[in-house]
């Protein structure tokens, strides 16, 4: 509702501006800035009704019921079996984006390095990958990890292992299938960031004396540092509020917040506890995503941008 | 070919830098074709040519970024085919800089000396000596990004040259440059070289930044060195056709031998400078337009004795401040450009009758040459 206001201020200023002809730089800027303001309202008006309202509406549960209070916070953080849970999914998030970094890196720089025509279908093959139905795609790691999956039985017939390994309902089944479905959103930006690498600056720096590895790490790797903070960000705070894998591929046993949340609304019927725990969700992504703000205004690549 | 290829007047030097029989080939296309090179310990040296010439090839694999199909690169004797770059001990300066856009110019500058480790306070001397010397000391906070094209290239010679290294290479380090700029950094290398006496291998297409800078020129054509020596000696006495019509302006006259120092010339007997060629064969005349003088019909100073002259009509006349340029055809149809001071005569019209004449000294004399080479078009 209050957002839906804002742009009336502006319009006044705008007017305010075309009657003082005195204020007129200062206040003239203001009013470019603010001119196209009136197009955002049915945009706010939207978000203001169907997103915050909703959203204030949760977070007000959290505290207001089953008593108002900050009762149900202190049940999440006191209670070993619920910050077993925000230790799982921060331990989750934290492999998924590691291991998705491991493996985007080389992978976005194959596609950097290969030839033009060829790049491109390896760019599509990991686009491809990311359109396909996550529900395809998670299933089908099911069927490769289970105890009688391909995985298992390949072992065994090789004599290799006499157990079937746990690899699902686990959360190693959690973090082999989120790694592997995060891996896109690692590849996307971090392919932008190297492309737009001058292969120049590498060369300089071997004839500056850094040998091949030195190089990569003392001029490559700082490079593509823009490129794997924001990926890696990303990865990370979608990992947080993941749910459909670690529901298909994790267990009962091991759950991470999203399922908690679920578990709490759809079988105990407590919304308190659960908006608590999703506005803990909430407010860890504003602070990642407030980090992710101030590192991005500090690479290299969005300074040589901005000239 | 390899009577332009030894240079007699330093060869008494041992060479630091000897490239022997270099090729270097991209499947049918022959970039740098059988080049054969000294490069003397301190001096300036530019690879001057058009672009595909195999100028800059040739500097690529001094650097060691590009591996010759077959030949030999030696520095001081010592074979540098299967050296990686980064143990080559060489400087580079690159075309678009280069720099390291997440470091500052301080970090740029130190990035070589960091590599291999020096002590702390070593290092920062040296960077405060690169930073005054190339009057960078109040942008050393700076990031590439925030410096201008000028600035920029003077941080990545100072980045090449931090490390003392034996050879210094720049690829067209000025060529991103406007025309100001570009002279004042031409001026201010060749300083520097004077101060630091470094060997510095120069590649640029711009003829009059070769001549401006360097102690020596290479000319390149088609992968191959066609012209080697000074610029004066270069422009007053090519070797050959290609380089008369690459540097400078040139007028090409054909003519017949008709005897050990006479050309026929359309009808006309020239003198020429004593040649030791078979009787009738075909000889081509190189001419500057600043050797040749313009004189009406009737002006009445005689002929000097060595002089050339032949009557010809103005077909158009240039004024470009300094100096005249005036366009005439003769009875034959060559055509031939004469720079004239524009005084004390009377001005020139198209369409009048004129007397060229140039020294027969001034003239040079080629019997082998290909008609592409003449026309300046071919060389770019």
């Amino acid at each position: 509702m209050k957002m839906a206001a804002r742009p009336t201020p502006a319009a006044n200023l705008a007017a305010r501006a075309s009657r003082a002809p005195t204020a007129q730089s200062h206040s003239g800027e203001q009013a470019v800035r603010w001119r196209g303001a009136t197009y955002l309202l049915p945009a706010l008006l939207f978000l203001g009704l169907f997103f915050l309202v909703p959203l204030l509406g949760l977070l007000l549960r959290g505290v207001l019921e089953p008593t108002p209070g900050l009762g149900n916070y202190e049940q999440l953080f006191a209670s070993s079996a619920y910050s077993k849970v925000l230790f799982n999914t921060f331990a989750v998030a934290s492999l998924v984006t590691l291991f998705s970094l491991l493996l985007g890196f080389p992978l976005a720089w194959a596609i950097t390095l290969t030839p033009n025509g060829w790049g491109r279908w390896l760019l599509n093959i990991v686009l491809l990958s990311m359109w396909t139905s996550l529900l395809a795609r998670t299933y089908s790691w099911l069927v490769l990890l289970q105890s009688s999956g391909v995985i298992n039985s390949t072992l065994q017939s090789l004599g290799l292992i006499n157990e079937p390994l746990a690899m699902v309902h686990n959360l190693t089944g959690v973090v082999i299938g989120m790694s592997y479905i995060m891996i896109p959103f690692i590849v996307l930006p971090l392919q932008a960031t190297m492309s737009a690498i001058d292969p120049m600056v590498l060369q300089a720096g071997s004839i500056c004396g850094a040998s091949p590895l030195r190089s990569f790490f003392k001029v490559f790797l700082p490079l593509c540092r823009p490129g794997i903070f924001s990926g890696g960000l990303m990865v990370f705070v979608m990992s947080l509020g993941y749910y459909v894998t670690p529901a298909l591929l994790g267990g009962a046993q091991n759950m991470m917040l999203p399922e908690f949340i679920i578990q709490q609304v759809q079988s105990f019927l407590n919304w308190g506890l659960a908006s608590a725990a999703a506005a803990l969700l909430i407010l860890i992504t504003l602070v990642l995503f407030y980090v992710y703000l101030k590192l991005q205004a500090e690479s290299p690549v969005a300074s040589s941008t901005a000239r | 070919m390899s009577a332009v290829i030894t240079d007699t007047s330093q060869a008494a030097a041992t060479p630091l830098v000897r490239l022997s029989k270099l090729n270097k080939h991209y499947g049918d296309f022959v970039a740098v074709d059988n080049l054969s090179l000294d490069i003397h310990e301190g001096e300036f040296l530019t690879f001057l040519g058009s672009s595909g010439s195999g100028k800059s090839t040739t500097l690529s694999m001094l650097a060691g970024f590009e591996t010759p199909s077959s030949g030999e690169i030696l520095v001081q004797g010592k074979s540098l085919i299967n050296v990686p770059p980064h143990k080559r001990d060489i400087g580079m300066v690159f075309q678009r800089y280069s720099l390291f856009p997440h470091l500052s110019v301080r970090g740029n500058i130190s990035f070589p000396l960091d590599i291999r480790k020096l002590a702390a306070d070593e290092c920062e001397r040296r960077v405060e000596a690169m930073l005054k010397l190339v009057q960078l000391e109040s942008f050393a906070h700076r990031r590439p990004s925030q410096l201008s094209g000028g600035q920029q290239q003077r941080v990545a010679i100072a980045r090449a040259l931090v490390y003392e290294p034996r050879i210094l290479l720049m690829d067209e380090p000025l060529g991103a440059l406007d025309k100001k700029l570009r002279e004042d950094l031409q001026d201010e290398l060749r300083h520097l070289h004077r101060r630091l006496g470094i060997t510095i291998v120069y590649v640029t297409h711009d003829q009059e930044e070769a001549m401006r800078l360097s102690q020596r020129i290479a000319i390149f054509s088609h992968g191959r060195i066609v012209g080697l020596g000074t610029g004066q000696t270069l422009y007053q006495n090519p070797p050959n056709a290609f380089v008369a019509s690459f540097l400078g302006n040139s007028n090409f006259l054909q003519g017949t031998l008709t005897g050990n120092a006479s050309v026929q010339f359309e009808q006309q007997a020239l003198a020429i400078k004593p040649q030791n060629l078979p009787l009738n064969s075909d000889v081509l005349l190189m001419v500057r337009p600043e050797k040749a003088q313009v004189l009406p019909l009737d002006a009445p100073t005689p002929l000097l004795t060595g002089w050339n002259e032949i009557t010809a009509q103005v077909s158009e006349v240039v004024f470009l401040g300094d100096s005249l340029t005036c366009s005439v055809v003769t009875p034959g149809g060559s055509r031939l450009t004469v720079k004239a001071l524009p005084h004390g005569q009377a001005p020139l019209h198209s369409g009048a009758q004129v007397r060229v004449r140039w020294a027969a000294a001034d003239a040079c004399v080629y019997s082998e040459w290909n008609a592409a080479d003449l026309s300046k078009s071919a060389a770019h």
